[in-house]
């Protein structure tokens, strides 16, 4: 739904969240089951929690879900006379300051008078949305347990602050992504939070799947995208060795649309993907002989 | 006889009856040469001097002997000239008379008669009517022959004024420098007068030197070229002048020095030290040490150019550049290191260890191959490039290239090529697995030979039992008993392993006669298709191992002088290396290499594995081993050309099956057998590709398993020690001599070595030493880190201002362990202070937290964010609703480390802490122990507290206190004895949870020996560096200056060691590290002021307060 503010003349694509759907179908090519399994979970109404490292597909793959899920073929909201294809999808970036009332909504003073506000959550739990929680552990803990009425048997959003309980439409779903090696020992999620979710591993693709990404998504030719894909193979051997992380697919794929723009791969490597990772010089010296020994 | 001659003897009767025999035995030969008159006159000379004195009848016997010999080159007035100069020694004292005469015949050979008045009088100026005197006049006489053959006499009068300088000095030195002037001066060649000069100089500044000259002449000249000795004497003669010490040890040190150098070089090194000695002669003897063995890394020119930088820093600070020519400043190294075009790999380790450890995927270390050699494991090349699996060995420095950049590519061409076997599996090579690029052969082929080898073994079973005496040559018989495979083999459910062998490599190999052919064609092979694919996989790194490939092939031996098996290996090297036109090859056999070239070929491709290697290791070796090893004629080789296009299977099998008959169509058998020609040597191995050894690694990667296994399971090792044994007496892989009879002692030791090397794990028992101390000179130079557990660390030299690199080695060891009596002790007698402090310490924890801000909600209302929210919403804007605030507990975030000096001085009692005395370590080492044992005895008499003990009662307080607020701490004690010996305790680990352990290790803290802070602090600030936390500190605990053996300039300015702490602690500042310094020497003042300047620091009044204010001092610094 696109709504052009009054007084300008820039047009807006501008959405109410609920409201935001994925319409063209996502580019995602599945390594495993995962798809099965989101689907399975989605029709059993188990939230997900989707492991794995930073830029390796994670929210990809909900985007990818919510248009899936929202197909004829596997609907199974039956709040879907929403006119839309897909599942509505509703992402809410944790940080360290969210808090309740970020999520379930608050007053907020309208003139003389208060007005409440529904948060993301309560309109996903409204709305039959795909909830997607990104980097769950970066929000606080006593935000976390919020959502424990939701990922159990009883699906329902307590809101403490106008006195009700708001059950979950069927089409409701909660997704949370978290990245386990990166955060600290401090931030790590609370067992009794991780137990209510049935967990997706993710790693990043082999070198054939991830050149097909990296192709399709930055429009490099096949050669470039396999070259930057080994790189990508090399860079993550060196987790723990130097680095703490290895180079997401997302970094290589940025390398690619720079090289697409025109700069030299040795040098669009360097950008994206060796000053991206890591500050140490050693190590970024030992990355530059890898990405000199593989691109010309 | 006349009779005047006849009254003449009979004036001799009275003496000793040999003077008469003499003075008869002379006459005969001399009567003949002279007339009657000049024969009566010198008859007449030799009894005077017989008359002259009481023992003066020596002189005369000596002159008689010598008058024959003498009368030879003389005519008579010279006789008689000799005779009297000897009756005028002899008047001074018979012995120079003796001597004098004694040495003559010898020293006319080359002496004019001319000069032997002046000759005489030179042996007289030494005579001082003393004893020794006399003697070294006769040594002088003695010598003069000798020298004189070599010098001239003005040369020898030049000599006799040195001796005689050096005769005033010392009689007994003067006598040593004459006995080894005899040997030394024709040494010096043409250079005798600049010897001399030198000498002369040294005698003036330090005449107990000059005999060092002496004796070093011997090296000087060895070394040094024949033009530029003289340059080099006169130069160290000016600088003997301008008071350097220690000549001898300079001529010989840069002597040798200059050995390195040519002569042009020489001369030019010697022109720059010249310009430096009006600079600081000091500055020029370390030039010359230093500077030749640069060539090495750097170009005489570069040399030339690190000299100018030197020169402008030596003008600026002369301690600098002191330091700088000694190579002693980081400047120094860096302006080589810039210079030079080498690229060490010490320095690129790191770098080439991750890009390994990326490209292979798997941990993969990074060693030098002198390491490999010197594990005597199989790996004999210290320069090679190697791996075994797991770690690549890379030769130590690389200088083949003109630049730094190209040394780096051929380093990393080298550990692409090394890691290639690991990436590319060449070590997991499988006798079963499927060859994809060729049909498999390698099952047929085993069961024909060993069908082969029963009927050879029947058919010698039945020869022996005809000659049973007859014996095997050792290889040989080693050779049978690995014919067969005849061992248990552990059990592991693999083919190979049923079969037999220890590794599938072993088996492959096992299928061929000439097994280093086998391994040669194996290796060629295998490096082709790794090159291969290196350069697909990595274009990038493609051009760079074209070069090194191209490289390598210019640098390839000539292959027309090989036998014809060698040759064709090499051909196939030269293929390998990418040369595809104009290969040499025999014209003859033009068609076999084509083929040869075809099965190689089919190698090049993306999905070739190591098991096509070895399938094509069989056509090969089938191929090369069926041709007669003979030298081809230079006319019998042609070139050929290789074409890039790969043949199709059949057209290959096709030629192959043709060259199968071919073989057969000559003589019906496998041709090896009979064949002719020499034994087949390996032609050189390629540069860059180093060290393949297949075989050896899987045994070793085998052996790894098994005992990882076997360590697991608590089982026997499956592989013993003599099955390694009897399988690899048969590799080719080992370069063992098999015919010096110590094959099997060597063949043992190594599978030793071998088994240890699986094991692997260094012993690395705490607590015990590391063997004994090596002492090293404080000139000496930089240090390395050798041990487990040792680590270097560079000093300041404050006066050069610049750090002298790796100079000081810490050794950390964990404290030893005593009783927990003294914690015990402790607790009790401090209980009320102890409980004081916890209380202290508990009653801080509130302070932690702090109130936060701008919440949405919380204690109560944030006025200052309600007024502000109130206006914006007046103002119609949208108010915040963080306008609460809260108290939040902020975690405490502190790692502390304590640094304990445990020096000597620490066993002071503390009530007679004041005396002055004098803290300083003697520097010679033998009075330091006389220092150190009268010290450690007076502590041991005393019963009351010393410094220590307070010391360790104030760490027992402190650790009730930091257990109570829980901060990461570790406790350190430290001492030493010299650089090379800085000693770092360990009583608490910073990881380390406090426990009965640490209690029994503060037992053991007591006096050691020195104080060389500087070190201790930088390991300490390792150590808290690697600590992530928010606030870290380092408290220093001494009782005085830093002092050490040598932590000082010229063992007298304490400054120098003051600065070096200083430095450290501002080091440990820069990395985010709080340093804090608490002395208890009340003389603290002084230094601490210039040591902490702007850090915190305190000097403890009374040494009985440390207990009590050490943990508030900590409190006051972290809360």
């Amino acid at each position: 739904m696109t709504t052009p503010l009054k007084g300008t003349r820039s047009v807006y694509r501008e959405f109410l969240i609920e409201e935001y759907r994925v319409e063209e179908e996502p580019f995602y090519i599945p390594v495993g089951d995962e798809i099965e399994l989101f689907e399975a979970a989605y029709q059993q109404k188990i939230p997900v929690l989707l492991k794995g490292p930073t830029g390796c597909g994670k929210t990809r793959f909900v985007e990818h879900m919510s248009w899936r899920l929202g197909r004829p073929l596997s609907r199974v909201s039956p709040n879907s006379d929403n006119g839309g294809s897909s599942v509505p999808l509703i992402t809410v970036a944790c940080h360290e300051d969210l808090t309740a009332s970020d999520l379930v909504g608050r007053y907020l003073l309208e003139g003389e008078e208060t007005k409440w506000i529904d948060g993301p959550l309560t309109r996903a739990v409204k709305a039959g949305a795909i909830c997607y929680l990104d980097e769950i552990v970066e929000a606080r803990k006593d935000t976390t347990v919020l959502i424990h009425p939701l990922t159990d048997h009883r699906r329902l959003l307590p809101i403490e602050k106008r006195g009700q309980v708001l059950f979950a439409d069927d089409g409701f779903l909660l997704c949370m992504s978290y990245n386990p090696g990166y955060q600290s020992a401090l931030k790590d999620l609370k067992q009794s939070t991780r137990q209510r979710f049935v967990a997706i591993e993710f790693d990043y693709p082999d070198r054939e799947v991830e050149a097909k990404v990296i192709e399709h998504e930055s429009g490099v030719n096949p050669t470039v995208a396999i070259s930057l894909a080994k790189l990508g193979e090399k860079v993550r051997n060196l987790k723990d060795y130097g680095l703490q992380e290895g180079s997401s697919t997302r970094l290589l794929i940025y390398a690619g649309k720079l090289i697409k723009q025109g700069i030299a791969p040795r040098r669009a490597c360097q950008c994206a993907v060796v000053w991206g990772v890591t500050d140490d010089h050693e190590v970024q010296r030992s990355m530059e002989e890898i990405i000199s020994s593989i691109f010309e | 006889m006349t009779t005047g001659l006849a009254d003449l003897e009979r004036e001799l009767e009275r003496f000793p009856s040999s003077v008469v025999d003499e003075f008869r035995r002379a006459t005969q030969k001399v009567s003949p040469k002279l007339s009657d008159f000049d024969v009566a006159s010198w008859a007449k000379q030799g009894v005077d001097i017989a008359k002259q004195t009481v023992r003066s009848w020596e002189a005369a016997s000596e002159f008689f002997r010598a008058s024959p010999e003498v009368v030879d080159t003389l005519n008579a007035t010279q006789l008689l000239d000799w005779g009297r100069q000897g009756s005028l020694l002899c008047q001074e004292s018979p012995s120079l008379a003796v001597a004098f005469f004694r040495s003559s015949p010898r020293a006319f050979h080359s002496l004019r008669p001319r000069y032997i008045q002046s000759w005489a009088n030179l042996g007289k100026t030494f005579y001082r009517g003393t004893w020794k005197s006399s003697a070294l006049s006769a040594k002088f006489f003695e010598i003069s022959g000798p020298v004189l053959e070599s010098a001239n006499f003005s040369e020898l009068e030049r000599f006799a004024e040195l001796m005689d300088y050096v005769s005033h000095k010392s009689s007994d030195l003067a006598a040593e420098c004459m006995a080894m002037a005899e040997q030394v001066l024709p040494k010096v060649g043409g250079d005798r007068l600049a010897f001399i000069r030198l000498c002369r100089a040294v005698a003036e500044a330090n005449w107990r030197e000059v005999k060092g000259c002496f004796e070093s002449v011997s090296r000087l000249t060895t070394y040094i070229q024949e033009g530029q000795r003289a340059k080099f004497m006169d130069m160290t003669a000016e600088m003997a002048k301008s008071g350097m010490p220690n000549i001898s040890l300079f001529i010989n040190e840069s002597a040798t020095s200059l050995g390195r150098a040519t002569a042009a070089s020489q001369g030019r090194f010697l022109e720059l030290a010249q310009t430096l000695i009006p600079k600081s002669h000091e500055a020029a003897s370390a030039f010359l040490r230093n500077a030749p063995g640069l060539l090495g890394r750097i170009s005489e020119v570069q040399v030339e150019a690190w000299y100018d930088h030197g020169m402008r820093i030596l003008q600026d600070n002369p301690d600098g550049g002191m330091a700088y020519f000694k190579i002693e400043s980081n400047t120094s190294e860096e302006v080589i290191d810039l210079l030079s075009s080498a690229v060490e790999l010490e320095k690129i380790e790191e770098i080439l260890r991750m890009y390994c450890r990326g490209l292979a995927g798997a941990e993969v270390d990074i060693a030098s191959s002198r390491d490999m050699a010197g594990k005597n494991i199989g790996w004999v090349s210290e320069d090679h490039a190697t791996t075994e699996g797991t770690t690549v060995f890379l030769p130590q420095e690389m200088n083949k290239f003109p630049s730094k950049d190209e040394n780096f590519s051929f380093f990393k061409v080298v550990s692409t090529h090394q890691v290639a076997h690991i990436e590319f599996g060449s070590f997991g090579f499988d006798f079963d697995a499927p060859a994809s690029r060729f049909q498999d052969n390698r099952h047929l082929r085993e069961e024909e030979v060993q069908k082969q080898r029963r009927e050879r073994l029947a058919a010698r079973a039945q020869q022996q039992a005809q000659q049973p005496d007859f014996p095997l040559p050792p290889r040989l018989a080693a050779l049978e008993g690995a014919t067969l495979p005849p061992t248990p083999a552990p059990t592991d459910g693999d083919g190979t392993a049923e079969k037999g062998y220890l590794t599938d490599m072993g088996r492959f190999f096992d299928l061929f006669p000439i097994r280093k052919l086998a391994l040669d064609i194996f290796t060629v092979l295998e490096d082709a298709r790794l090159d291969y694919r290196v350069k697909a996989e990595y274009p990038g790194v493609a051009p760079a191992y074209r070069h090194i490939q191209q490289d390598a092939l210019d640098q390839r031996p000539d292959i027309k002088e090989m036998p014809l098996q060698e040759a064709m290996v090499e051909f196939l090297v030269r293929f390998s290396l990418h040369q595809y036109k104009n290969l040499p090859v025999p014209t003859e056999f033009m068609d076999h290499a084509a083929v040869i070239a075809e099965v190689a070929k089919r190698l090049l491709h993306t999905d070739a594995a190591v098991e096509d290697t070895s399938e094509a290791t069989l056509r090969v070796y089938d191929i090369i081993a069926d041709l007669p090893n003979q030298q081809m004629d230079e006319e019998d080789w042609s070139e050929m050309d290789v074409e890039e296009q790969e043949l199709s299977d059949d057209q290959l099998d096709e030629l192959l099956d043709q060259m199968r008959e071919m073989r057969q169509g000559n003589d019906g058998t496998q041709g090896e057998q009979d064949q002719q020609g020499e034994e087949y040597e390996s032609p050189p191995q390629v540069d860059f590709r180093g060290d393949f050894k297949p075989e050896l690694s899987q045994i070793l990667n085998t052996l790894r398993q098994q005992m990882g296994q076997g360590q697991a399971s608590g089982q026997q090792m499956q592989m013993s020690p003599e099955m390694l044994q009897q399988m690899l007496a048969n590799s080719p892989e080992l370069e063992l001599d098999a015919e010096s009879g110590q094959f099997n002692a060597d063949l043992a030791m190594f599978i030793q070595n071998l088994v240890k090397e699986a094991g692997a794990q260094p012993p690395d028992q705490p607590g015990q030493g590391y063997g004994p101390i090596p002492h090293q000179d404080e000139d000496g130079g930089s240090l390395e880190a050798r041990e487990p557990k040792t680590f270097v660390y560079d000093e300041w030299d404050f006066r050069a201002g610049d750090y002298k690199p790796r100079w000081c080695i810490v050794r950390e060891k964990p404290m030893a362990e005593g009783d927990t009596q003294f914690y015990t002790d402790t607790v009790h007698s401090y209980g009320r202070l102890m409980s004081q402090i916890r209380r202290q310490f508990e009653m801080l924890m509130p302070e932690e937290y702090k109130k936060v801000k701008h919440l949405p909600d919380g204690d109560d209302f944030d006025l200052d964010a309600v007024v502000e929210a109130i206006i914006d919403k007046w103002a119609g804007e949208s108010p915040t609703d963080k306008v609460h605030w809260r108290r939040n507990k902020i975690d405490r975030d502190v790692a502390v480390a304590f640094l304990l000096d445990m020096s000597a001085s620490t066993a002071e009692a503390i009530d007679e802490a004041r005396r002055v005395e004098d803290w300083d370590a003697p520097d010679d080492p033998v009075e330091y122990m006389v220092w150190l044992r009268a010290r450690r005895g007076e502590g041991a008499r005393r019963t009351y507290k010393r410094i220590i003990d307070l010391e360790k009662e104030s760490i027992v307080l402190l650790i009730h206190a930091l257990e109570t607020v829980g901060d990461v701490y570790g406790i350190y004690g430290f001492s030493g004895y010299g650089r090379e010996n800085v000693e770092y305790y360990v009583i608490k680990d910073m990881e380390e949870t406090f426990g009965e352990r640490v209690k029994r290790r503060i037992d053991k803290i007591t006096p050691l020996h020195a104080t060389r802070m500087g070190p201790a602090i930088r390991h300490v600030t390792s150590k808290l560096d690697k600590q992530e936390k928010r606030t870290k500190l380092l408290m220093l605990i001494s009782d005085g200056r830093p002092q050490d053996r040598g932590y000082s300039r010229e063992g007298v300015e304490k400054e120098y060691a003051v600065h070096d702490t200083k430095m450290a602690l501002t080091e440990a500042r820069r990395k985010g590290i709080t340093p804090f310094a608490l002395t208890v020497d009340k003389a603290g003042h002084d230094y601490l002021k210039t040591m902490c300047q702007d850090m915190g620091y305190e000097v403890l009044g009374d040494i009985n307060n440390l207990p009590s204010r050490l943990p508030m001092l900590y409190r006051k610094l972290t809360f």
